[in-house]
């Protein structure tokens, strides 16, 4: 019996399966019927069709939590990327202490979000931020920065942070692209005279490419559903300047109750997901 | 010659980590630092009068090292309950391509999509019908909701790119599935394990808003919940205290990644090799 | 009633301090079940982690004094106070967690069906200490029930921390005690160099409170007793331009604090007053001598209404129905709010919470210091969430969408004109009022 491909198969993926069912797609489904509801905490529901999503459709607070939540993940993914590759590219030669620097440069992976977050929020504070000191002492600025305080700083140092904590995902996955590209690939082109750019831009990034979609398809997720480091850093202020989806789910569904308008915020980040990883999966597997 | 690729090496390499270490050593030196120097220092670079109360005081005044132990149990048991299921069902979709395994891949690709602010109160609500809540090794099939997706991802890729023959060789030698999946295929997957192995390990040890929202007795707090609900005391946090247990916390997963660092880049670029 | 002496509390908060054991014995003697307590009852309650160490201490040292006086084990647990919403909400919606749970604001009024009747308790403890303050009615009563829902225990109160050499040198002897008299003083003291400071991002406690303050004392309504929206008036325009002309004379940064950044600023010196609880006061007197010799608690201003409108947090404690010992938990906090325990948590914590009960006011922590007396008095007058609306989902939503705080922000940091901001903020409250 065993040996059928077919009932092996199933059998060994009863366990995965089983677990996305039951703790995935099933609570998704609540999730979306909650979406489809009046849902207050602590009532019995009832079905009310698009309500809620038409109501959000209005809402000027929500409409400015899309915009900062696509702002937020395209800038922090173009930068993780830029900065993860040339950190790869870098760390990818044989140098002294070359294995140290690969690990130390995990440490904003590594290290509890919360709480590296707690340190952004200091390392940023309007009166006792290190940053702003020493730009003062270098007699770059001449007060401190408020670096949360206004629209477009706080958003910025949002991404900032997003970055600084990506960064290592980014250059541990083309760390591991670049080791997989043949060494005599390279060797054969720059013995034709080809200039590094030109490899680079011929060769390399060619062969980065599938990584490339797999590493950004992940992180984008985790980016579009991020909630930790801006409910610990700012709450989705100031005036809401820093507002996204999971925030202001939270913010709707378990502060304030309303649990239907929140798992419909939560929701309405699904067709942008679903759009993404189906890109994602076209170009990585369906291309091979 | 050598001079410049140095230079050039060095200094956008240098300018990098400087970027991504220097919050840590803003942390070091918080977790050394009195509450008054912390709010009055003539240089916050600095640490004048460095004190070891703060690691004391959270060794000893919390149950941080109880927080330390339940971390590490969930983490090793959802990375070992995920890596485990992961490797079956890719073996099921890669290597035996059943009937199935089509609908399923991109299944376990698309779940991955679902957002934890979402789940949460869905969630719990099956929890409680399975008397799940609260119960600390609860948290194990929980993170695998999103380890699974992951990591049987990536180890698709890393059994894909295992040479088909090794098993059609063995299958003429009359080696059963079962057989081919131990003897052959697991042992050439060591890196892609090792690497979704470190990968959930990180993932499981940060995780937030289900131990927070899941777990309600102290005694089932995990590092990141501990420190968060224990030391920030309404407007009053324990900074030293609170950074103190972020160094400590993240320092059994550094030396994990210090020590399979090459494993863990092998491991990847399997899976990323088709 | 017998006064407790203060050289005894005193006695009890440092026995308790040294053996856990002591503070129990005392608390045994005449207490009585007035309900049957249910067999093999154990109790799980959530509370807020205290705002000083002394707070979790001795409420668990009480909660073991009652274990010992009915055999019923109480398991506590503790989470930050901004997160205890989170926990209650998914209970209520889950009919499951823990019996009893210690809330702020609004919390029973979202789900008032599902909890417990605690008229019985509130009735007794209303007799026999004098009266809950009308505040603690508001968060506690359901007026549509005529029923409590739950048991007040206190709030954190407010009022204005200062540095006293620093106001004196612009010219106050003593804290002005009206709107005019803070913002003069507010300027003198930006012209020193010494700038006030309150909050104005998304801080659930300062934030709020202040721009609550400020609104109400001149008279300004989100809604009014039937719930419509009535933020646009004369009155909510005068109290934005008296907010713009008090961040005017503000340290920069304060659109991003949050609730520690008061305090961090003072212990500091960077600032010279603000409106907090009593826990700047009380850990400059551990850790910061300096700064503590110069502080100084005052009651907060008076606006141009001529009354005290101040907003406060405020917890109260509530029984889900789910729970198999409803009578247990009934006891429990009745047990723990009898004098012999409130009395030396209270008085341990010098007075981070004000207590709910009006004859808590005559123990004798509050006057043993005059700067602890302010937080005494910080319940009387106060006005509650979503006042004067009923309170309940869409108050409770107002308030954590940051409704007022953003009008204020709005108006002190975009520079907005004040009827556009009040604009939004009516836009914004119609939404959540349902029109």
């Amino acid at each position: 019996m065993l040996d059928r491909p077919n009932v092996l198969g199933l059998l060994l993926a009863a366990p995965a399966s089983l677990i996305l069912v039951l703790l995935l797609a099933y609570p998704l489904g609540l999730g979306i019927w909650l979406s489809l509801s009046d849902a207050v905490l602590g009532s019995p529901a009832h079905f009310v069709g698009l309500r809620n999503y038409i109501q959000l459709f209005h809402d000027p607070v929500y409409q400015g939590a899309v915009f900062y939540a696509l702002m937020y993940t395209v800038c922090s993914e173009a930068l993780k990327l830029f900065l993860g590759l040339g950190l790869a590219l870098l760390l990818n030669r044989r140098f002294r202490g070359y294995r140290a620097a690969r690990a130390i440069m995990l440490l904003p992976w590594v290290a509890p979000t919360v709480l590296s977050a707690l340190a952004w929020n200091w390392l940023l504070n309007p009166q006792f931020s290190a940053i702003s000191w020493l730009l003062m002492k270098l007699g770059l600025i001449h007060g401190y920065i408020n670096f949360l305080g206004e629209t477009w700083p706080a958003r910025i140092s949002l991404i900032v942070v997003n970055v600084w904590r990506g960064i290592p995902y980014f250059a541990m996955g083309y760390l591991a692209g670049l080791t997989a590209i043949p060494k005599d690939l390279i060797e054969a082109a720059s013995i034709d005279g080809a200039t590094r750019f030109t490899i680079f831009r011929r060769i390399i990034w060619p062969l980065l490419l599938p990584v490339t979609t797999i590493l950004l398809s992940f992180s984008t997720i985790w980016t579009v559903t991020d909630f930790q480091l801006i409910w610990t850093m700012t709450r989705g202020g100031p005036l809401n300047a820093t507002q996204v989806f999971t925030t202001l789910a939270y913010q709707r569904a378990i502060n304030g109750g309303t649990l239907g308008q929140g798992a419909a915020i939560a929701a309405s980040v699904i067709p942008i997901m679903l759009i993404l990883a189906f890109i994602a999966l076209r170009s990585t597997r369906e291309g091979s | 010659m050598t001079d410049r690729a140095g230079w050039r090496l060095w200094l956008p390499l240098g300018l990098m980590l400087l970027f991504l270490l220097l919050p840590f050593y803003w942390m070091v030196l918080t977790a050394l630092k009195s509450q008054p120097e912390l709010l009055n220092s003539p240089n916050p670079w600095w640490v004048f009068h460095p004190t070891l109360g703060n690691i004391i005081g959270l060794l000893t005044t919390t149950e941080y090292p109880r927080w330390f132990a339940n971390t590490l149990f969930v983490s090793a048991g959802a990375t070992l309950l995920s890596v485990t299921v992961s490797f079956f069902a890719a073996f099921a979709i890669v290597r035996l391509r059943f009937f199935g395994a089509r609908a399923l891949s991109t299944a376990i690709f698309f779940s991955y999509v679902v957002p934890p602010a979402i789940l949460f109160i869905p969630l719990a609500s099956v929890l409680i019908k399975l008397h799940w809540f609260n119960k600390l090794w609860a948290l194990i099939p929980i993170y695998a909701t999103f380890l699974v997706p992951f990591c049987t991802w990536l180890l698709i890729g890393f059994l894909r790119s295992i040479p088909r023959e090794l098993e059609e060789a063995a299958l003429v030698d009359g080696a059963s599935w079962p057989r081919i999946m131990f003897r052959v295929i697991l042992p050439l997957s060591v890196p892609g394990l090792i690497s979704s192995t470190i990968f959930s390990f990180t993932l499981s040890w940060n995780e937030y808003l289900y131990a927070l929202i899941y777990m309600f007795s102290s005694s089932n707090k995990t590092i990141s919940v501990g420190l968060t609900t224990e030391l920030m005391r309404g407007d009053v946090f324990q900074w030293g205290q609170l950074m103190s247990g972020a160094l400590l916390g993240t320092l059994p997963v550094v030396l994990v990644y210090f020590f399979f660092v090459e494993y863990y880049v092998a491991g990847m670029s399997g899976a990323l090799k088709d | 009633m017998t006064e407790f002496s203060r050289r005894r509390l005193m006695q009890l908060t440092a026995a308790g301090a040294l053996a856990a054991g002591a503070a129990p014995d005392i608390a045994l003697a005449g207490y009585k079940p007035m309900l049957p307590i249910e067999k093999g009852a154990h109790l799980q309650m959530l509370r807020w982690t205290g705002f000083v160490g002394a707070d979790d201490k001795h409420w668990k040292m009480n909660s073991e004094a009652f274990t010992k006086a009915t055999g019923v084990p109480v398991s506590i647990q503790e989470i930050s106070w901004d997160e205890v919403q989170a926990k209650s909400g998914l209970a209520a919606q889950l009919g499951s967690g823990p019996d009893i749970i210690m809330g702020f604001y609004d919390d029973p009024f979202i789900y008032p069906d599902k909890l417990v009747d605690v008229s019985d308790v509130c009735g007794y403890l209303e007799k026999k200490y004098g009266g809950f303050y009308n505040i603690a009615r508001t968060y506690g009563y359901d007026d549509a029930q005529k029923r409590w829902i739950a048991v007040p225990i206190g709030g954190p109160g407010d009022a204005v921390a200062y540095r006293e050499s620093w106001v004196k040198e612009a010219g106050y002897d003593t804290f002005p005690k009206d709107f005019d008299g803070f913002l003069d003083l507010s300027r003198k003291l930006k012209k020193q160099n010494h700038p006030i400071g309150l909050a104005l991002g998304h801080a659930v406690g300062d934030a709020n409170t202040w721009t609550h303050w400020v609104l109400w004392g001149f008279g300004g309504k989100q809604v009014d007793e039937n719930n419509k929206v009535t933020i646009e008036s004369k009155e909510t325009y005068e109290a934005l331009k008296y907010a713009k002309a008090l961040y005017e004379t503000m340290i920069p940064g304060v659109s991003s604090w949050l609730d520690i950044n008061n305090n961090q600023a003072f212990l500091a010196g960077q600032i010279s007053a603000t409106i907090n609880g009593i826990s700047i006061w009380y850990v400059a007197k551990e850790k910061f001598p300096e700064i503590y010799k110069d502080t100084r608690n005052a009651p907060m201003p008076v606006g141009p209404v001529g009354h005290q409108t101040m907003f406060n947090l405020f917890s109260q404690a509530f029984i889900f129905k789910y729970s198999k010992y409803p009578n247990a938990a009934k006891e429990y906090l009745r047990f723990m709010s009898e004098k012999p325990q409130m009395a030396p948590w209270l008085t341990a914590m010098f007075g981070y919470v004000t207590p709910a009960l009006k004859d808590y006011a005559k123990l004798p922590i509050w006057t043993s210091n005059p700067n602890i007396t302010p937080y005494r008095d910080a319940l009387v007058d106060n006005l509650p969430e979503g006042y004067a609306g009923k309170p309940g989902r869409a108050a409770a939503t107002a308030l954590n969408d940051f409704v007022i705080v953003n009008m204020f922000a709005d108006v002190c940091v975009h520079g907005t004109a004040p009827q556009e901001a009040a604009k939004r903020a009516a836009q914004q409250l119609r939404e959540i009022y349902g029109a």
